[in-house]
């Protein structure tokens, strides 16, 4: 297979895995011996999220995460330890992407259910960049006995120009999202990246008319 | 007279030990800053690390030796595996960082 063929192909794959909605951000992990601090903030749906890389390729974190339902009468919190590896990686001439598993243990509460029952979140995300483009597809289980949140995201963005390393970039990258069990409509967030250095912001309003605001840092 | 042109060839011979050294690596995979950071602070850790430049456009590290010491490349190359990029191309060039840095903005 030729490099140039090989390139159009990951391409594809990348821009085909959006289209077919399988969420997240840039990679889920920092550089070997690094941490990432990462915040996803809207009314229904609340992350906090720390790893740490042990490898080039593995970290482990915990997270908290409060989901609510559209009508607001159902919600959760869910505690949990995760596991993030980088399953495959393509560096390219022009491009990187990569295929994640991402997996997490713990303990969901909610307010229709008394008590806390073990839940597991295993998922996987593939991303596509360049230097201008960005496309990502997460999908990821949220099951404890009773219960399933399965989520799905896709992401497509550009950047408006490209930049020196040590100069600020913006993007416009458009999301859609869905939450099983807590909003039978597909959330479509349209969202201003903004990323300088070690820093990473995104601001946006969904078609629900909710803001949101997510951010990550390595070091 | 004759010891004038002893004491010049000595300093010309000294030259090119006093020229600032740097490695230049082509690296592929790296697109996105924030990413990118990895290498940045890994290589900047390296005792014999004076400056480090990183452009995306043109997939270059250049890494500047303090004075008088050796940067040694497989370390460099390790470094930026270890950032999670691939080093396609490894150059020692007779040029600072910010030298490296003017050619490679002149050229966009």
């Amino acid at each position: 297979m030729s490099r140039r063929f090989r390139n159009k192909v990951l391409a594809c794959l990348g821009f085909l895995a959006c289209a077919l909605a399988l969420p997240a951000f840039c990679g889920p992990m920092g550089f070997k011996e690094s941490w990432m601090v990462m915040g996803d903030f809207s009314p229904h749906w609340q992350e906090a999220f720390v790893n740490y890389a042990l490898t080039p390729r593995d970290a482990l974190g915990a997270s908290t995460l409060y989901m609510r339902s559209d009508d607001e009468r159902k919600s959760r919190q869910l505690e949990d330890v995760t596991y993030t590896r980088l399953l495959k990686r393509w560096n390219l001439p022009q491009a990187q992407a990569n295929i994640w598993f991402l997996g997490g243990l713990g303990y969901v509460t909610g307010n229709d259910f008394v008590g806390y029952k073990p839940m597991a979140s295993p998922g996987v995300q593939v991303d596509y960049e360049t230097t201008r483009v960005y496309a990502s597809a997460t999908a990821r289980l949220y099951r404890a006995d009773g219960i399933n949140h399965d989520f799905t995201s896709a992401r497509l963005g550009f950047s408006f120009y490209e930049v020196d390393y040590d100069e600020t970039q913006p993007w416009l990258v458009f999301e859609a999202r869905r939450m099983t069990g807590l909003t039978n409509r597909t959330e479509v967030t349209p969202m201003l990246r903004l990323i300088h250095n070690r820093y990473f912001l995104e601001l946006g309003v969904s078609n629900s008319a909710q803001g949101r605001i997510n951010f990550m840092y390595i070091f | 007279m004759k010891k004038s042109v002893i004491a010049l060839a000595l300093a010309l011979a000294t030259l090119p030990s006093l020229a600032v050294t740097s490695i230049k690596a082509t690296v592929n995979g790296m697109v996105c800053s924030f990413c990118a950071q990895g290498i940045e602070k890994r290589i900047s850790s390296m005792p014999a690390a004076k400056a480090v430049f990183v452009d995306l456009k043109k997939k270059t590290v250049a890494i500047e030796a303090k004075e008088g010491q050796t940067l040694d490349g497989n370390a460099i190359t390790a470094e930026i595996t270890d950032a999670g990029y691939d080093v396609v191309k490894l150059e020692t060039v007779q040029k600072s960082v910010e030298e490296i840095k003017s050619e490679v903005r002149a050229r966009k």
